[in-house]
This record gives C-alpha cells, sequence and structure tokens, in this order.
C-alpha cells in the first residue's frame, strides 16, 4: 500500500517509511530509531539529521499528550469543505515529540484548551484511510 | 555589506485586476519605478522577478516578464519565498551589488491570483503546509496562523476584539491609500460579525488573494549617490527559517521565532533598537499575525501586543505607526509583490512623500514579511 493512504488525503505516495502504514492498522504509534545516536524520531524520518544515518529501526511510542493549540476549519480545501467543521490541532507527547493531527469531532469546542491532556489513538476508517487522531484521554 | 540604496519604487493598482495579465502588471510596477528614478531600461543591469510560482500559469516567469519588460539579454531569475518572495528578492539583490556583480537591478514583486478557480486557489492553500505530515488532514493557510491565535488568547488572554482593532486599524489606513484593493473603513463589529474561516479568525481578519506588482530600483551606493538626490539605504537585511511542518517548532507557538531572528540580525546590522524605528510595514496576514508581530518586532513585551492597539500607539502619531498604507489586510495580497510594496511605502514615508499617511520627520523605517506560514521571515530596515 502506498503513503497515500495516510490521513483523509494524501499527496505523498513514495517514501521509505511506507512500513509506518501497518503500525498504525495495528493500532500502534510508530517511530522510528536511529541506530547510531540512538534517537527516537516521530513522526518516523528514514534519515537521521544529527549523524546522517539511515535509519532502518522502528519501535512504538506511547499517544498520551498535552494539546499545544487547535483550530475549527470552516473554510476548507474542496475535498474537505463536506467535513466542515472540523478541527485540527498540534499536540506534544511524551518524550518531547510533537504532532499535528484532526482532533475528534466528539469533542465540543469549549472542552478544547491549550494544555489540555489527550490521547493520540491510530484508527482506520476505511481501507483505504489509516491515520492517528486526538481524542479525550 | 558594500552600501546599496533604492532609488526608484513604482507600484500597481492592487486588487482583482481582470483589466491585466501577469507581465502587463508587472510593466505598470516597473515603469512606474523608472519614471520614479528618472532612469531608462539600458541603465538596469539585471531583474530579478519574485513571485510564488505555483500561482502562476506561466511556467518560469522571469523569462517572460524580463522579455515584456524590453530587458534581454540581461540576467534574470525567479526568486521565491513565498510570502516574502520580493523581500528576499531585495536580499538577493544586495547581495548581487554588493559582490560587485551588477551595479543596477531592479526587482519585479508580481502575482496574479484572481484569474485561478476558486476550487484551485483552495487546493494550493491546502498544500501550503507540510504535505507529507499536515496538508493530508485538511490544512488552510488561515488554520495554521489560527493555531497562533488560539495558542496567544490562551496563554495571554488576547480576544478576538483585540484581534478585530487590527483589521479596522489597516483598513481605516487603506482608505486613504488608492492603490488599495479595499477603500472602505469598516467597523469593530463588522469583524466580529463576519463569518467564521478558522476558528478564531473571521473574514475580516484575513487578507485577501489579489494580484498586483511592486517595482524597486536598487543601486550601488556611487550610482545611487549619481543618480538620485533622495537614496534610502539599506541599513539592515535579516533573513531566518522555521521547521515548515508545525509540528516541528518547540514552544507555546505564540510567537514566530523566524520574525525574532530576522531582527536580531536587522537591528544589528543596522546599529538601531525597536525605538528607533520611525514607521514600520508587518505582514499582518492575518489580524493576529500583527499582534505577535509587534511582540517579535520589540514594540512591545510578550503578551503585550494587544495593548499597543489599545493604546493607538500604532496609528499615526503614536510610538510607531505600523502599516500605515492599509498593511495586506486593506491592500490585498498579491504574494510576490507584498514584500516590495512594503519597502515602497517605506521609501515614500523616508522621502516624505506619503501624503495623508505621512509619518512626521520618518527617518527610519522597518518591514517585515513571513514567508508561508512562518518558515521564511526576512526582516530589513531602511534608513533616509
Amino acid at each position: 500500500m502506498g503513503f497515500e493512504k495516510f490521513g483523509k488525503e494524501g499527496y505523498v505516495s513514495q517514501t521509505k517509511i511506507t512500513p509506518m502504514l501497518s503500525y498504525l492498522k495495528k493500532n500502534q504509534l510508530p517511530a522510528t530509531v536511529c541506530q547510531k545516536c540512538k534517537r527516537t524520531w516521530f513522526p518516523p524520518r528514514a534519515d537521521c539529521p544529527n549523524c546522517k544515518s539511515n535509519i532502518t529501526e522502528w519501535t512504538t511510542i506511547d499517544g498520551t499528550c498535552r494539546l499545544v493549540t487547535f483550530t475549527e476549519v470552516h473554510f476548507a480545501p474542496p475535498q474537505f469543505q463536506s467535513d466542515t467543521p472540523y478541527f485540527l490541532g498540534v499536540a506534544e507527547l511524551k518524550g518531547g515529540f510533537r504532532v499535528f493531527a484532526p482532533i475528534s469531532g466528539k469533542i465540543s469546542r469549549d472542552m478544547l484548551k491549550p494544555g489540555r491532556q489527550m490521547v493520540l489513538r491510530p484508527t482506520t476508517p476505511t481501507a483505504d484511510h489509516t491515520y492517528y487522531l486526538l481524542e479525550e484521554l | 555589506m558594500g552600501k546599496v540604496a533604492i532609488i526608484g519604487v513604482g507600484h500597481s493598482k492592487f486588487g482583482k485586476r481582470s483589466d491585466a495579465s501577469l507581465r502587463e502588471l508587472a510593466f505598470e510596477a516597473y515603469r512606474a519605478a523608472l519614471g520614479d528614478a528618472e532612469i531608462e531600461s539600458k541603465t538596469i543591469d539585471a531583474s530579478l522577478v519574485c513571485s510564488a510560482t505555483h500561482y502562476d500559469k506561466q511556467r518560469s516567469p522571469a523569462g517572460v516578464i524580463n522579455e515584456y519588460l524590453g530587458l534581454n539579454p540581461k540576467p534574470t531569475f525567479n526568486v521565491e519565498a513565498a510570502c516574502a518572495s520580493s523581500a528576499v528578492g531585495l536580499r538577493t539583490a544586495s547581495a548581487l551589488i554588493s559582490s560587485k556583480l551588477h551595479d543596477i537591478v531592479a526587482v519585479v514583486g508580481v502575482q496574479k491570483m484572481t484569474e485561478l478557480p476558486n476550487e484551485e486557489i483552495q487546493e494550493l492553500m491546502g498544500r501550503a503546509g507540510d504535505v507529507m505530515w499536515e496538508s493530508p488532514f485538511g490544512t488552510t493557510m488561515p488554520a495554521y496562523y489560527a493555531m497562533y491565535a488560539t495558542a496567544h488568547m490562551s496563554r495571554y488572554g488576547t480576544t478576538e476584539e483585540d484581534m478585530a482593532r487590527v483589521s479596522v486599524k489597516n483598513r481605516a489606513y487603506g482608505a486613504k491609500n488608492p492603490d488599495a484593493m479595499f477603500q472602505k473603513p469598516i467597523l469593530l463589529e463588522d469583524v466580529l460579525n463576519s463569518r467564521m474561516v478558522s476558528y478564531p479568525l473571521k473574514l475580516f481578519d484575513c487578507c485577501a488573494n489579489a494580484d498586483g506588482a511592486a517595482c524597486l530600483i536598487v543601486a550601488n551606493g556611487e550610482k545611487a549617490r549619481k543618480l538620485s538626490d533622495s537614496p534610502v539605504w539599506v541599513a539592515g537585511l535579516g533573513l531566518a527559517s522555521s521547521p515548515m511542518s508545525l509540528a516541528g517548532r518547540n514552544g507555546p507557538l505564540t510567537s514566530f521565532e523566524v520574525s525574532k531572528k530576522a531582527a536580531r540580525t536587522a537591528y544589528a546590522m543596522a546599529r538601531i533598537r525597536p525605538e528607533d524605528v520611525d514607521v514600520a510595514e508587518v505582514h499582518d496576514s492575518f489580524s493576529i499575525t500583527e499582534i505577535l508581530n509587534y511582540e517579535d518586532l520589540g514594540f512591545a513585551k510578550p503578551g503585550r501586543g494587544a495593548k499597543l492597539l489599545k493604546d493607538h500607539e500604532t496609528e499615526l502619531g503614536g510610538k510607531t505607526p505600523v502599516n500605515v498604507d492599509g498593511g495586506l489586510i486593506a491592500k490585498g495580497h498579491p504574494v510576490g509583490a507584498t514584500g516590495a510594496s512594503q519597502i515602497a511605502t517605506l521609501v515614500h514615508q523616508i522621502r516624505g512623500e506619503a501624503g495623508k499617511s505621512q509619518v512626521d520627520g520618518a527617518k527610519v523605517g522597518l518591514a517585515q514579511n513571513i514567508g508561508g506560514i512562518g518558515m521564511y521571515g526576512c526582516v530589513t530596515v531602511l534608513k533616509a
């Protein structure tokens, strides 16, 4: 399966980190680990900018996080217009990793506030789409 | 850097310019700049065409624009840094001149946006962020800036009304600028009642896509003194980058690190402090951006940007008048032209030719231009 299946509407189909999708489908949050400098990367990356190594080792991380900020999109790109309004957020996970992700529509806007504890969960709503979503803890 | 000055500026009318093509818009600004500098094309050594080329139907637009301006076989190339393209164009021209490769360079900022069908432009805007990690979730330009607004509101208590004050101020100045897209002042309630685009930003918190061009004639010190009675000197140039992905950035997302870093560089090079700035042009792509810019440029302490507005300190007669030409919110934002438009305004201010929006005795001007969603930050200081 190509990487265009990551997200609601993928733009990039070819990458070295395509194995990420199979982790998400197994309800795991994948990261890569640089074998040389031992640093973990999330979102996963295939190349270590520190020691310039090619990274091939995978691990999984905990989805507990705190919301850094969010918005509610009312005016969207054409292919997302039917989903409006929807939330997008940035959250910080354990270990300092940051993620940009949609926030579950089950939460009301008044409940969202920077600093709020949340959880990043893998989701595979259809066979063609797999990603992660910020939800209530 | 060697001495570099701006000896001529030109500006087209910004807005929905269904009467003119990309090359014709560029020509309007170029002709005006040559007239302002009182020189002919033969005096120009090279042109830098600055645009966010993904909006252009014409591929590699420098080719056709240089031809239309009648500048072949002189060197030309495109400079692209999204919304900061022509500010980076001025930086590039300064480097070319300082290195003595050229004596006089025309920086042509231009964009034609309203010709694109709405669907196409929305699709393009959707890819303004990191297409691998962020665009697949339905990002938009306003959504990115809205996230900074949410964070600033939460941390500092900034309100939607505070942000609306930016739009009201800038639209009032736009009404005095014949080149601005919007010529009508608006009220606080107009902003607050306009439709939601991306919470907390509403329609009148956002600048509009536009067509337009602005041109700068940039010269070395010797030529500038010979050709001009009132050269305006490029005193400080700052440029910095931030991760393009929002998740790649640190901190509470209540300020733009690119602006802070670029400002530090530009202030040091120009040997000035924030309080020495007589008039500023800042990147008000959204109302919240102007508030963040006050803080990032050192006009206000972190979290105190909104207070400057309440105290009228960024209006004419205030401590540091900001965007007295209407800013992006009133002028419209023809992406590639915006940076040069800001510089053109400062040149008029420093020469004392800004008419109804003149800041008395302006000698030091600052322009701050953010590229895209904050991955490029450009700060330029000009002096009399």
